[in-house]
Parts: structure tokens; sequence; C-alpha cells
């Protein structure tokens, strides 16, 4: 269950990502407002994973899946290049995840 | 150049304050128990505004990449580091090595957005030169 709430909490980070994109810094009250109602229900999903989750695992696998996301959305929606540096990154958190699940800290 | 340097050492003052609240988010976040522990609630709300608040400063003038790459990746090696101190939390050796290797990723990943993102760059060095002005 709490990898079902952690990527509940990864889905709206994403999307806390996309929309203070477009808040101008906070200037735009639309953007802003969907930054923060995105924010604080990634926020309830992150506290029900560290429910499971020890803080710092369940932190860290947050933020990190949240940027892999945020990278392949980017190359698969918005047309950004994925080259061999974020290519690498994505390895390399995908890597931790498998490595600290086996090691069975998540 | 010169003209903006203690804007730009501002800039990064706020960036480790936004690290530091990212801390406090976290930790705060995990203590309030799926958010039934009242006074942990709060706290998580009030570090929630200011890590968000202090980010959004801190990356007028610092390029977005390099700013999230810094705050998550203080995020995330505080919260691993002071989990262990405020809850009844263990690490070994070879979690704590893997949880630096998920950190050392992401940050090396969203450093690579700042080169990488060329194209999408175009629209917010418009908006930039605005933004510092206005904070000067």
């Amino acid at each position: 269950m709490q990898w079902l709430y952690l990527a509940i909490a990864v889905v709206f980070e994403i999307g806390v990502a996309l929309a203070a994109g477009k808040a101008e810094g906070f200037k735009n009250r639309k953007w802003t407002a969907i930054t923060l109602v995105s924010g604080a229900l990634g926020t309830y999903f992150l506290s029900r994973a560290l429910l499971t989750f020890n803080v710092g695992v369940g932190y860290a696998l947050w933020t990190s899946v949240s940027g892999v996301g945020i990278t392949l959305l980017g190359a698969l929606i918005f047309g950004q290049k994925l080259n061999w540096k974020k290519a690498l990154g994505i390895v390399v958190v995908i890597a931790g995840v498998v490595g600290l699940q086996l090691s069975g800290a998540a | 150049m010169s003209s903006n340097n203690s804007s730009a050492a501002n800039a990064w003052l706020m960036l480790l304050l936004a690290g530091v609240f990212e801390i406090g988010y976290a930790l705060s976040v995990g203590g309030s128990n799926g958010f039934t522990t009242l006074t942990w609630s709060l706290v998580a709300v009030v570090f929630f505004l200011l890590t968000l608040w202090a980010l959004s400063v801190a990356l007028k003038t610092i390029d977005v990449g390099t700013g999230y790459a810094v705050w998550a990746g203080i995020g995330a090696v505080g919260a691993a580091a002071l989990g262990p101190v405020f809850f009844d939390e263990k690490l070994n050796l070879v979690q704590s090595l893997w949880l630096a290797v998920i950190i050392a990723g992401v940050v090396w990943l969203k450093l690579a957005d700042k080169t990488g993102g060329e194209e999408e760059a175009a629209p917010a060095a418009v908006e930039r030169p605005q933004a510092q002005s206005a904070g000067v």
C-alpha cells in the first residue's frame, strides 16, 4: 500500500513542478492555486507513505522518482531532448530505488 | 556582472534556507503520522509554505535546474541524516549507500536539465531580467 501512496504523491509532485513553472513567481493566481493544491495533496499522500517508509527513504524515493517523471514527461510531451546525461541520471535513480528495495529499506 | 553579485549571494542564501525548510517539511510530514498528529501537521503546513516561498524567490535569480538540484539534495540528505535523530528509524550501511545513489542520481538529473533544456529556456530567459530588476 505504501508504494501506491508514494506513486500518487509522485503524480501530484509532478503536477507541482509543471504548475509552478506557469505560476510566474506566484504572480499568476490560477497556476499558483493549482501549485499549492497539488502540493498539499502530494504532501498528504507522502505522509500516508511515510507511515510505512522511513522519512529519509520515503522522501528520497518521492523526490527522485518525481524528478525522473518530470524529465520523462518533458521528453515525451514537451519535446525536450533526452540526452545521455539525463538518461544516466534516470538509470542511476532507478538502480538506487531497486537497490534500496532489495536491501530491505523500502 | 559585479552589480549582480550581492543579489546572487542573497539568492544562494535563500536557496540554502529553502533547503533547510525542506528538511523541516520532510521531517514534520513524517512526524504527522498521516496528518493525524495536530502539532506536527501544523508545523508541516508552515514548512510547506516556507520552502515553496524561499525556493520561488531563489529561482528568480538561480537557474531552475541548479536550484532544484541543490534544494532537493539538501532536503533528501537532511531527511536521511535527521530521521533517525527524531524518530525510531534505522538505516544500515548498505541502505545508506543506496540512498546516496538515489540522491546523487536526482541531483545529477536536475543539473543535466540545466544544460539540456535550451529550447525550453527561451521563455524563461525573457522573464528573468524582469524578475531580477524587480528584486534589486
